[in-house]
């Protein structure tokens, strides 16, 4: 299947699985992806940064949204996790809150997989020889993930119209 | 969703399950990374299993089973 892929297409799919370690998760999710679509060149990279969507400021919100210490739960009984955190750091040392690391080979969620299903489509659907990244966005958008649901309105985007804006790049572009 | 400043009896009675039960697995999570720390860290200084156990209100098994695959302890 990677053989269509442009070498930024490529080269996002192995960044994702980097996001997914740095963010501990135990699996490739389609959020990872995404993380790895704001970072990266092609037409998806252009894209997101003309929709405002920085890659760090996904990623952090990536990063709340996917982790069960909920800061704001927490700030509802009256515990302030960011003091938590400092205390458990002076101790442990940095990052000892975080969860632990996932161990070697981490591989793809089913929805990741079916983003890159839909990736391939929306290439053929367009007759376009190559997959570039911005079939790669169209197929994460197309699967309806809900954290990456989540992340872009956290951020100010509708998945709809970026998923609109990502099927239609090729010929406004 | 819950201000930060909200009083503590806010959430620990909160009528709204959503937020009442997103708090509860939030603590069980603080916990439990709180405990792997501890407990790696008593460990490394010494700290029998037995002891580890005691403190922690469950038995030697107990404690041995949830964290003997821990870091360097096994």
């Amino acid at each position: 299947m990677f053989e269509r892929f442009t070498d930024e297409a490529r080269h996002v799919v192995a960044a994702a699985q980097e996001e997914a370690r740095a963010l501990r998760a135990d699996e490739v999710a389609p959020v990872h992806l995404l993380l790895a679509l704001a970072a990266g060149g092609g037409p998806a990279g252009r894209l997101m940064q003309a929709a405002g969507l920085d890659a760090d400021r996904l990623r952090s919100a990536a990063r709340r949204s996917g982790d069960p210490l909920d800061a704001d739960a927490l700030a509802a009984l009256g515990v302030d996790l960011d003091q938590v955190r400092a205390a458990a750091e002076a101790a442990f040392g940095p990052g000892a809150l975080d969860p632990p690391p996932a161990g070697g080979h981490i591989g793809f969620a089913g929805g990741s997989r079916r983003s890159l299903e839909e990736a391939l489509r929306s290439a053929v659907r367009r007759k376009d020889r190559r997959l570039d990244t911005g079939h790669l966005l169209a197929g994460v958008l197309a699967v309806g993930d809900p954290q990456v649901g989540r992340v872009l309105r956290e951020l100010g985007t509708d998945p709809r119209e970026l998923r609109d804006q990502a099927e239609g790049d090729g010929e406004v572009a | 969703m819950a201000s930060p400043t909200s009083d503590v009896t806010t959430a620990a009675a909160a009528d709204d399950p959503a937020v009442g039960l997103r708090a509860i697995r939030a603590l069980r999570e603080l916990a439990d990374r709180l405990e792997v720390l501890q407990v790696a860290n008593a460990r490394s200084r010494g700290w029998s299993w037995q002891q580890v156990a005691d403190a922690l209100g469950v038995t030697r098994q107990a404690a041995h089973k949830k964290h003997a695959g821990n870091r360097k302890d096994d």
